[in-house]
């Protein structure tokens, strides 16, 4: 077996992931409505955009509801599709709503058997005068939502915010997990190097540290252009990306520590211990202060976690894939820049 | 000669050494006298978020300044004879707890100086001294360790700073806002969590440096 299997398997993984996460389709899902907001008595009729859907050729048989709960729906009386990506639906808003609050968010539900279910959260604020849940109780025309076609397809899901910045996935996060990866790897090489002494075990522990450092950049830099689409600018001083910081500037520390020492023996034992004292003061904190702390990823402070909801199974054939295609190849120029190191070393001796 | 009386003992030649050298500590508190000095003339009236801010800055480089000389103070010569005469570790102990002692003590007069110069906005002072003793103990045990690897440098000072500034980030994030909480900045139900993170980094760090020690006095 050819000893560099790992390295073209490393790269096949990769063209798979470019390929798959860059060109897989998202699920037909609804990016706006018109209006968003409506009086209760109203005859509402709502302009829908969808995303990816095929209205048209669904035909009639696209049915649509305001949702209030999991058991309350208003159901649409018509709906009428004008183009693949535009829909109108028509709703007869009661006189009054069976709940006591002056604005109440609907969730708009469209399905077809082309496209299957699509959501849109608090697509419609229905506005009431008179609060009567009473009465909204007796005039509420319920019609529960039914026989919904859930399509077995090769999609990534559809996310209002996200929309397509969603594939980041593949690269933002698969980043982020390589580099804790490699990281982890200069600590072991570091611990080795305390305990035996030798010069490689130095050697492959800085050549982790500087390929960690740049995947960290570029999970900076990924991280930064989701950040543009998805919360409006890209950088927020948001905890996650903050400690991030932190940790790149404690591994530039480590390469500053580095250059302060020309005996070979001192330069590696002494960065070597202050590797190990960073990794464990700091990584831990990376995990736990994000939790503790408001944070606008995915997860932490109250938003919704990542994996259970946005993290489907098309996802995860790609995701898995992603994380051991990123490892794989930072290993890979580890041993490469570990190699250039090792031959330096050599040269020098050899003169 | 047991370990505590180790110890114990060399605590006392730390408190020799700096009674002896007046200046180090001397240094220190006119370095604070007048960094609150300059805020006072340059603010007049400090807002309890700017007050909070500043504290912490001013305590940070304090107590930089204050605990890189640990190391560096004494010759590698002289270091060496300690390491013969006690075991190490009750070496790195000694200057730890008396670095705890010492950053509390600048913690207290900074505090006291900010509030006779810009007024004091503390209003909950068992959370406030709380805050203060965690962060002295952060700071010392960082702080000590650090030194030990920076003195073996040539331009110890230099390599002091930008070893230990971004290991601390995390200790003066939670202790600003421990302090905010104490100040009334903000009404934070789950400080508790604050002082578990703080209590929990301590640990670590001394955990670490009792683990790392061994490898470093060595030359």
């Amino acid at each position: 077996m050819n000893k560099s299997w790992w390295k073209i398997t490393s790269i096949l993984i990769l063209v798979y992931v470019f390929i798959a996460g860059m060109l897989g389709p998202l699920k037909p899902g609804i990016i706006r409505v018109d209006p968003q907001t409506v009086s209760t008595g109203q005859e509402l009729v709502l302009q829908v955009e969808g995303y990816n859907s095929h209205y048209l050729e669904a035909g009639d048989a696209i049915r649509a509801w305001l949702k209030l709960d999991d058991e309350r729906a208003l159901g649409a009386t018509s709906v009428q599709s004008k183009s693949e990506t535009q829909l109108e639906a028509v709703f007869a808003i009661p006189q009054y709503l069976p709940v006591d609050k002056r604005s109440q968010d609907f969730v708009l539900v469209v399905d077809n058997a082309v496209d299957g279910v699509s959501l849109l959260p608090s697509a419609v604020f229905v506005r009431q005068d008179s609060i009567d849940p009473d009465m909204g109780l007796k005039v509420w025309k319920n019609t529960p939502i039914e026989g919904l076609h859930y399509l077995k397809r090769l999609t990534f899901p559809f996310r209002n915010i996200l929309q397509e910045t969603i594939r980041n996935t593949y690269f933002h996060v698969a980043l982020w997990l390589a580099m804790v990866t490699l990281f982890m790897a200069s600590l072991y090489h570091s611990i080795k190097y305390l305990r035996k002494g030798l010069p490689d075990n130095d050697r492959w522990a800085v050549a982790y540290t500087t390929v960690g450092s740049f995947y960290g950049v570029l999970g900076l830099v990924t991280g930064a252009i989701w950040a543009t689409s998805a919360w409006g600018k890209p950088w927020s001083w948001d905890v996650k990306q903050t400690m991030t910081l932190i940790a790149l500037f404690i591994y530039l520390a480590y390469f500053v520590l580095r250059a302060a020492f020309e005996d070979p023996e001192k330069r590696g034992r002494l960065s070597a211990v202050y590797n190990i004292f960073a990794f464990a003061a700091l990584i831990p904190l990376i995990y736990v202060i994000p939790r503790l702390t408001d944070s606008l990823h995915p997860g932490n402070g109250g938003n919704p976690a990542f994996g259970s909801q946005d993290l489907d199974n098309t996802m995860r054939m790609v995701f898995y894939p992603a994380v051991i295609g990123w490892t794989l190849l930072g290993v890979w120029i580890a041993t490469v820049s570990f190699r250039v190191e090792r031959l330096h070393q050599r040269m020098l001796e050899g003169d | 000669m047991n370990a505590l009386g180790e110890i114990l003992h060399l605590l006392r030649k730390e408190l020799l050494l700096e009674w002896r050298t007046r200046y180090a500590i001397g240094g220190i508190l006119l370095y604070v006298l007048s960094t609150v000095f300059i805020v006072y003339a340059a603010f007049i009236r400090v807002e309890p978020a700017t007050w909070n801010t500043l504290y912490w800055v001013i305590l940070l480089f304090a107590a930089v300044n204050a605990v890189t000389k640990s190391f560096i103070r004494e010759n590698s010569a002289r270091q060496l004879y300690y390491y013969q005469m006690a075991h190490p570790l009750h070496v790195l102990a000694a200057k730890i707890i008396y670095n705890v002692g010492l950053l509390a003590l600048i913690s207290l007069l900074t505090w006291g100086a900010m509030a006779w110069l810009t007024g004091n906005p503390v209003k909950d002072y068992r959370q406030f001294i709380l805050a203060l003793w965690l962060g002295s103990a952060g700071f010392a045990i960082t702080f000590t360790f650090i030194s030990a690897i920076a003195a073996k440098a040539d331009n110890s000072a230099t390599l002091m700073a930008i070893l230990s500034f971004p290991l601390v980030i995390p200790i003066v994030m939670t202790l600003t806002k421990l302090s905010a909480n104490a100040l009334r900045l903000m009404n934070d139900s789950n400080t508790d969590q604050d002082i578990l993170v703080l209590v929990a980094i301590d640990m670590v760090s001394l955990g670490m440096a009792i683990l790392l020690f061994p490898f470093l006095w060595r030359d």
